[in-house]
């Protein structure tokens, strides 16, 4: 928990990108928690970013901001909500398994997203929806969103280290392993399947209200957008799936990266192939991610390092 | 052990992060000789690639002509494009950055509504001057920025009134009597059918027979022609863009179906692309709107027209409009600053406020929220040309009607 | 009535072409256990080379197959030695969705860099020509599309019936285990299989950029309907992804045309759901343990 601590970088734009880059760590580590920890690859997480972007959108058109503080202590209430929302969705797809249950998430996130299109009245379709932006002090306009972000990230990495080390985390890692067996053994596998589920969405869609405030304005084909689902997916195998900090580090490394391309490079379409490499790389190369992968070199020098000792001990004992 | 690691593995991300920030924050110089730096954010790559390129050529053809005829208060222009990858959040961090970490002194807006939005908003926050060539969407005006300036002749959903507004001249016995609307789900083209649906149920007793909204990513609008066909009116309205304007008409065709009127508020008004795609045998006879055209009477229209050509080849009818949008802003900045004596914005801003500006998308002026108060042109394509009809004043040719049967 | 009949004849016609499409995914599944997410953006590749066959040579598309198809099938076979069969098997289903949606991202970005954004079609002379028949007009483009896919479709068919490759692939696709034990090269087969799947996604595009237009980007709006399709006639199966393609081209196209345009693509996902719901296996999949 070291870095969480306010900035004393006062440059709007370097906050901006902290902003984001925490973002992607909070969604991160919630999809980890259903992705990570039970095996089961979510691909339609964006949905759940878009729906907590929109309720905070729908429901700021009807009440007033206030001092501009009152949209962050709507979060919980949104994550609450679409984390109960949550659950029929997941009990349909956890009807499926494998490959099948990633494309039908795939499906609900574009089923989402035609869904924000077409409700026009509700969504106002593809002309979005604004949020009036609230008056803080120009000089510091950032740092309000950055603590709500922040506050998400917190959230999330404290739900995910509960769950760790919680009966529902062994349920979710035995499910990992070999789900009829845990069945089998009596583990209760549907539960614990919904009940992350629904933990990581709820806080996705936290993440997500905080992003539509932050950014004003909402439209469909952004707040739901599958490259936001691949982000928290690639980070999180990048980092190392199934870990606690994994999808952190993940987000650390790629959103800077990717902010930074895209802000230098200037024209240039490469940088979806871009994406695409490093993908490939890491699921290729890396497939347990940055963490696991140095953990086990590390563990494996201080095997050999021990057994060089022990080898050393004996021969010296000769 | 991890945990150390992991620290480490932080700390020189965040280490890297704050070098790239540092790196990049450039101290303002206030010698009264350095250049005048316009920030501007626009979609190079993504979804709207193509014509936020057109945009950015308008802007670096300006900024050329500009720094070889004494540059603005004796100062070179010196533009810093970034792309957006037409996306708002890269957008919106775009003009951040050009704003508090480059001190630019300026800044032009990028492509789209849908990110011209975002953008002003901040320019706002910052109470920079935001003249933008490309976002006329109604939600823009909605955010009741007074910085803000729309540089087109009309906001995007009047596009259709000319139109309207022609048809009223026609006697009573050669008015369409029955319509049916066809529109493209986005925030400029519906509204724009909606507009006119509108002005003709009610002013010109036009009876709607038909009206559907399709979705952005419809290919296939087979089904929508055979329906918006099938009460056999004398008028269609598509608010379309461009790919959708080109199925229709081609569904169309194939249907053997052609309306004695035919609009469409997009596609149709680009003038090689549309018979290119729909065949030019297909097109006269039909009408849409336009901001500008290349042999519209207005400020410098010509000298732009030159300019570009010179410069990208091709002809006249090649430029795309988003090219002398983004022209005109930089043109309207010049004025404004001719006037104002300095490129402070507030006084930018102040001055725009006031008045009527010719530039070569028409002589502009704008309401309180950055609207412009004028009218677009209603173009037509007669012999093959995309010619100005309407109004009057600027029209290059007389409009005609009822269209002709296709391949006519 | 006559604007159902319409309806039905171009959802049958668009229909042929789904079944073109998805049967390259349902065999990708078949023989790999692979969900090749990138089949759009393949498909999407094919009708860029054909329109740039077509529009550079002057090779109509239909006659351009000839060429696309073969490189293509190569293609594909390069594709699963590079980046599918380097996963392990117990994984393989679930991060092969991940690599191939990276290599589509790939392909989505290379296309946008050679060929802009910009929405194309393949313009051939007859792609405007419609007959009328008895009231109802057939688009001609669409008829030769349509034909065309069946004409696939068949070889396809006939090679797995037919040919001993044919019957190693099927004997894979129904027991890898056993095929290996009588001695099928189950890693050559599938191999091939998957390039077969990528020979018919370059088809498919050809066929597509003739009656519809397309940029880099189409591709997501078809692997979500290629993906419903199959999973609705149930994973692995070919001729069930056939069925469930026909049924869904004249559903969208009647729920279109009678009820509203908007949704009509929204329909696809509502039968998945109900599908899910009801049969999670698909119309024709197997109840397998572990996988479905």
């Amino acid at each position: 928990m070291l870095i969480a601590l306010p900035f004393a970088f006062t440059a709007p734009w370097v906050q901006d990108l902290f902003l984001f880059t925490l973002m992607y760590a909070a969604l991160a580590t919630a999809w980890n928690i259903i992705g990570g920890y039970s095996g089961y690859i979510s691909l339609g997480h964006a949905g759940f970013f878009g729906l907590g972007a929109y309720a905070m959108g729908i429901t700021f058109t009807h009440i007033s901001i206030g001092d501009g503080y009152r949209p962050f202590f709507f979060l919980p209430l949104i994550g609450v909500g679409v984390a109960v929302a949550s659950v029929p969705i997941g009990w349909v797809a956890f009807r499926t398994r494998g490959a099948t249950f990633a494309i039908v998430t795939i499906t609900l996130l574009f089923v989402t997203q035609q869904l924000a299109f077409n409700l026009r009245s509700l969504t106002g379709g593809s002309q979005g929806i604004a949020i009036p932006t609230p008056s803080f002090p120009v000089s510091t306009y950032n740092v309000p969103f950055y603590f709500g972000m922040l506050g998400v990230l917190a959230l999330s990495m404290l739900i995910s280290w509960w769950v760790r080390g919680s009966k529902l985390g062994l349920a979710l890692f035995a499910i990992r392993d070999d789900e009829d067996r845990a069945r089998g053994l009596g583990v209760q596998t549907g539960f614990a399947k919904l009940a992350s589920f629904a933990l990581s969405a709820g806080l996705v869609a936290m993440a997500g209200g905080v992003w539509a405030y932050y950014l004003s304005f909402i439209y469909p084909q952004f707040a739901i957008d599958p490259l936001v689902t691949i982000g928290m997916v690639l980070m999180t195998y990048l980092g190392g799936r199934g870990t606690l900090w994994g999808p952190v580090l993940g987000a650390f490394v790629l959103v800077p990266a990717q902010k930074y391309l895209a802000y230098r490079l200037g024209a240039s379409d490469f940088y979806l192939v871009g994406y695409s490499g490093v993908f490939l790389v890491v699921i290729l190369l890396m497939p347990r991610g940055i963490l696991p992968s140095l953990a086990e070199r590390w563990r494996k020098l201080g095997l050999r390092q021990t057994h060089h000792d022990e080898r050393a001990k004996e021969v010296a004992a000769s | 052990m991890t945990k150390r690691l992991l620290a480490a593995t932080l700390t020189a991300a965040l280490a890297a992060a704050v070098v790239v920030a540092a790196a990049s924050t450039r101290p303002t110089t206030r010698a009264a000789n350095a250049p005048i730096k316009i920030g501007i954010s626009l979609s190079l790559s993504g979804d709207f690639s193509d014509p936020g390129k057109a945009v950015k050529r308008g802007y670096e053809l300006w900024a050329a002509y500009v720094n070889a005829h004494g540059g603005i208060l004796g100062r070179q222009v010196q533009l810093k494009i970034v792309n957006d990858a037409s996306d708002p959040n890269q957008a919106v961090s775009n003009y951040q950055k050009l704003i508090t970490g480059d001190h630019v002194d300026l800044v032009f807006g990028p492509f789209s509504s849908l990110l011209t939005g975002p953008s002003a908003t901040v320019a706002n926050r910052y109470h920079y001057a935001f003249l933008e060539p490309a976002g006329g969407g109604p939600k823009v005006f909605a955010l009741k920025l007074h910085n803000l300036f729309f540089v087109q002749p009309a906001p995007v959903v009047k596009c259709g009134d000319s139109f309207v507004r022609y048809l009223k001249t026609l006697p009573a016995a050669q008015r369409p009597k029955t319509a049916s609307y066809a529109s493209l789900d986005d925030p400029f083209s519906s509204p724009i059918a909606d507009a006119m649906q509108q002005q003709l149920s009610s002013g010109l007793h036009v009876k709607t027979v038909y009206k559907t909204i399709y979705p952005a990513e419809t290919t296939d609008l087979t089904p929508i022609v055979a329906k918006e066909i099938a009460p056999k009116p004398d008028m269609i309205i598509g608010g379309t863009q461009s790919e959708d304007a080109y199925s229709q008409v081609k569904g169309l065709v194939q249907a053997g179906y052609s309306p004695k009127f035919l609009f469409f508020s997009n596609g149709a008004n680009s003038p090689t692309e549309f018979p290119s795609k729909v065949g030019r045998k297909n097109v006269n006879g039909i009408f849409s709107c336009s901001d500008w055209t290349p042999v519209a009477k207005t400020n410098g229209n010509k000298l732009f027209v030159s300019q570009y050509v010179k410069k990208y080849g091709g002809t006249g009818f090649d430029i795309d409009n988003n090219s002398s949008e983004a022209w005109a802003v930089g043109q309207l900045l010049q004025l404004a600053v001719a006037k104002t004596g300095s490129i402070d914005n507030q006084k930018i801003i102040d001055t725009l406020h006031k008045g009527a500006w010719p530039t070569i998308e028409g002589n502009l002026s704008w309401d309180a929220n950055g609207s412009p108060s004028g009218d677009d042109l209603l173009v037509e394509w007669i012999n093959g040309k995309l010619l100005p009809v309407y109004p009057p004043g600027v029209a290059v040719a007389k409009p005609f009607s009822p269209k002709p049967p296709w391949g006519g | 009535m006559h604007l159902f009949v319409q309806a039905c004849i171009l959802g049958l016609l668009t229909g042929g072409v789904y079944a073109l499409m998805a049967s390259g995914l349902a065999l990708g599944f078949g023989v790999m256990r692979v969900i090749n997410v990138a089949q759009g953006a393949l498909i999407i590749l094919g009708a860029y080379l054909s329109y740039s066959l077509y529009g550079h040579l002057g090779i109509d598309p239909f006659v351009g197959l000839l060429i696309l198809t073969p490189a293509m099938f190569v293609l594909g076979v390069l594709v699963q030695l590079a980046f599918l069969r380097p996963l392990r098997d117990e994984e393989r289903e679930e991060l092969s969705l991940l690599v191939t949606w990276a290599i589509a991202l790939g392909i989505e970005g290379l296309l946008s860099v050679a060929y802009q954004t910009t929405y194309r079609s393949t313009i051939t002379s007859y792609a405007d020509q419609s007959w009328h028949v008895s009231g109802y007009y057939i688009s001609v483009a669409r008829v030769y599309a349509f034909v065309a896919s069946i004409v696939v479709l068949g070889l396809l068919f006939g090679i797995l019936q037919l040919t001993k490759l044919g019957r190693g692939i099927r004997a894979t696709v129904q027991n890898p285990t056993a095929a290996r034990l009588i001695g099928i090269d189950t890693r050559m087969v599938s191999a091939v299989g998957f390039g077969l799947s990528v020979a018919t996604a370059s088809a498919a595009g050809a066929v597509y950029g003739i009656v519809f237009p397309f940029n880099p980007g189409s591709h997501y709006d078809l692997i979500s309907r290629l993906l419903t399709i199959v999973v609705l006639g149930g994973l692995g199966s070919l001729g069930g992804a056939v069925i469930a393609a026909l049924f869904m081209g004249v559903g969208e196209s009647v729920f279109a045309t009678e009820i509203s345009p908007t949704w009509s693509s929204f329909l696809f996902f509502v039968v998945l759901i109900a599908v899910l719901v009801v049969r999670p296996q698909g119309l024709f999949g197997a109840r397998v343990r572990g996988s479905i």
